[in-house]
This record gives structure tokens, sequence and C-alpha cells, in this order.
């Protein structure tokens, strides 16, 4: 089974319609990359896959293992796996970094069924990943995102992905503003997530980051829908060739 | 006992400030478990704590086995560390503990002294329990 199939989603953002017909499906333990000029509807897919109010889908359906999400809020979305990593995340000034992760976690774990983690253990987990992302201890009792640098907001992102654990990552432009060492240590959280099961769908401008986490599948978007579906050699002639090369599949 | 004292201490060490560790305390006392109705009485109140508290010391095989139930979140929190630490011991090793060693555990000094006072009421229950268990035995 898919894990996210996406069939000829239309959808708007006020009153113009961004979304035309879009047809993609993620498959289990596969890396997705989503390339595009800009405005070809890149940020707009990944705001319609976890139900972001801005949006409007006037046609089509997204099932997520098989089972249409599109009446889901977007967090009955999050807490069934559906996680996006996003391309601005927002600072959140008085809400503690450490608490506000712990609450979303303990939230999936109830809705799993699972115990609830306990400051400590959720504590040590976090350092772990902390560590691992080449990130301060202070991230614990900073406010979220609050006086981050663009890399640190990044990170951010990726610790949120490793303490959740989700089965459908979207990562938004997860590479932009990242230095090489950040580019690395984001890249190492990513491809510690892939377990054969889990899907990711990667959308980006650049090459670089698609040479640390090998995508299976490069899609390519214009005008909202999805024109041409290959593999990481498109890359190439991309970089070479620009948008403007690639012709529509029938 | 030692043991689950640094085990405890670890956890403690975990967290950058004070007001993270005490919040760690109420975190324990989701933990908390209730006594039966009739098992809150007079001999099982704990006097001299800042809110009502009660223990239950029973003796078995040679271990005290202890079981309580708090009213503030705090002592909820609080019985659930002591109580890790306290019960299913045997009566010598919970004599011969010096509460001293509680201080390892980081946290004893940030709290109030009535909470200090607190303990020093739950420890007191402790031991006459103990001292009980082994006169019986």
């Amino acid at each position: 089974m898919k894990t996210l199939e996406i069939e000829n989603v239309h959808a708007n953002i006020g009153e113009k319609e961004i979304l035309r017909g879009l047809n993609l499906a993620l498959e289990p333990g596969k890396v997705h990359a989503i390339m595009g000029p800009n405005g070809a509807g890149k940020s707009t897919l990944s705001k319609t896959i976890v139900g972001h109010y801005d949006v409007e889908v006037t046609e089509g359906d997204i099932r997520y293992k098989g089972k249409s999400i599109l009446d889901m809020e977007p967090e009955e979305r999050a807490l069934e796996g559906i996680f996006l990593s996003f391309q601005h995340p927002v600072e959140i000034p008085g809400v503690n970094n450490a608490y506000f992760l712990r609450m979303a976690v303990n939230a999936k774990r109830k809705h799993e069924g699972k115990e609830e983690l306990n400051a400590a253990e959720f504590l040590r987990e976090m350092k772990k990943y902390l560590e691992m992302l080449g990130m301060k201890a202070d991230m614990i009792s900073r406010s979220l995102n609050e006086g981050f640098s663009g890399g640190e907001k990044k990170r951010n992102e990726i610790l949120q992905m490793l303490m959740l654990q989700p089965d459908v990552i979207i990562l938004d432009e997860i590479d932009s503003g990242l230095d090489i060492d950040a580019l690395r240590a984001v890249s190492e959280g990513i491809n510690m997530m892939k377990d054969g099961k889990r899907s990711f769908l990667v959308i980006t401008h650049y090459s670089r980051i698609l040479d640390y986490i090998k995508p299976d599948y490069i899609h390519v978007l214009k005008e909202g829908r999805i024109i041409k579906t290959a593999g990481s050699e498109l890359v190439a002639q991309l970089e070479e060739e620009g948008y403007e090369s690639i012709e529509e599949e029938a | 006992m030692e043991e689950t004292i640094a085990k405890y201490k670890e956890d403690f060490d975990l967290f950058p400030d004070a007001d993270s560790k005490l919040e760690y305390i109420f975190d324990l006392g989701k933990k908390h478990k209730t006594l039966l109705p009739e098992e809150k009485n007079d001999d099982t109140y704990v006097h001299g704590c800042s809110s009502d508290a009660w223990l239950v010391g029973e003796c078995k095989d040679g271990k005290l086995i202890l079981r309580g139930e708090g009213t503030s979140e705090m002592a909820k929190g609080m019985l659930t560390l002591l109580l890790d630490i306290f019960s299913n011991r045997t009566t010598d090793e919970i004599l011969n503990f010096n509460p001293e060693k509680l201080h390892d555990l980081g946290i004893i000094e940030l709290l109030s002294p009535v909470r200090q006072q607190s303990l020093q009421a739950f420890l007191k229950k402790v031991y006459e329990y103990a001292q009980e268990c082994k006169e019986k035995a």
C-alpha cells in the first residue's frame, strides 16, 4: 500500500487555484524529491497535505495509509504520523522549546496507546538528539525558535521530527539558509529516520541536499501539477538545463 | 536505597534549573497511587506534613512495604519518589539509612522550609513503621 496518495487534487489559496489536478503517490521507505520553479505550488502542496487553514481543496482526494484525510484537522493528521518541517519555522516567545516538544511527543504517544514519557525520560532522549544535531544544550530552556539563527531553526525542526518519529515526513526547503555543517547535521538526522517504511517528501530548489539524502524519485512540479517523474538522474538535467527544458509527460 | 537515590540524582541532573527539577517532582506524582478510604485514618495520617498525607506500612518477609497518598501535587510527587527509595526494603536497611544521603538527590535544598518539615514528618513515620516491624520479627 502507498503511504500517501494524492489524487487529482485541486487547491486554492484565497481565490487563486494553485494546485491543478496534482497526482502523487509516496511509497513506503522511499525518498521523493519535489523540485520546481518559484510559484509552482511546492509549499502549497505541503500545506495541503497537513491541512493548513489557508488552503481549500476544491477537488480530488488525499489518502494516508488508505484513508482519506481531507476531513481531518491538522493536529489529527499530525497525531496519525504526518510531519511537516516548515520552510519558515515560527517563533513563539514564552513557549519553552522542551515543554512544547514534550507535549507534542506525549500527545502522539497517548494517541498511539503508549505510556507518556516523564520529563526525565523525555530530556534524556532530547539530549541525545541535540548532541547528534550539534545543537546547544540551552535549546532546552529557550523559547520555541525565538532568536534562533536560520540554521538553529532548521535543526530544531529536525529535532522535532526525530522525537516525534512520524511515518510521512515532509521537508519544505529544509536546506534553505543552511551552511555546510548544518546541512550535514540535518541530513544525518533525516537519514537516521530511514527505516524502509517511512516516506519522505523533500521539497527543494537545490541539488546539494540530494547529495546527502539520496532520492528515489524526482518529481517536477510546475503550475500546480507534477509534469515529470524520474530517478535521481533528473537532478543533473535540471541543474544544467533548468525547468524550461522539461516537457510534460503524457 | 543508595542505588535508587543515584538513579534519581541522574534524572534530576538532567534539568537545567531549580524550577524544572521541582516540576519533575510534580511529574513523578502522575504515577501516584491512592489508598483505600478505610486505610486513611488517624494511625496512618502523617502528622506535621504541610498537606494531608497518609502512609501505610506492612511487614512482609522481613521487609517493610509502604504505600501512601498525598493531597497536594508536591506531596504526590515526593511520595512517589520516597516510596521508591524506602519501600520494599529490610527493616535494617531502613533503620541504618542515613537520611542525610537524601541530599545527594540535589533537590532537598530546593524545598521550602514547610516542605522540608513535611519530609521530616514522612521520615519519622517510616522509621516508626520500620522499628515496629523489626520488633515484631
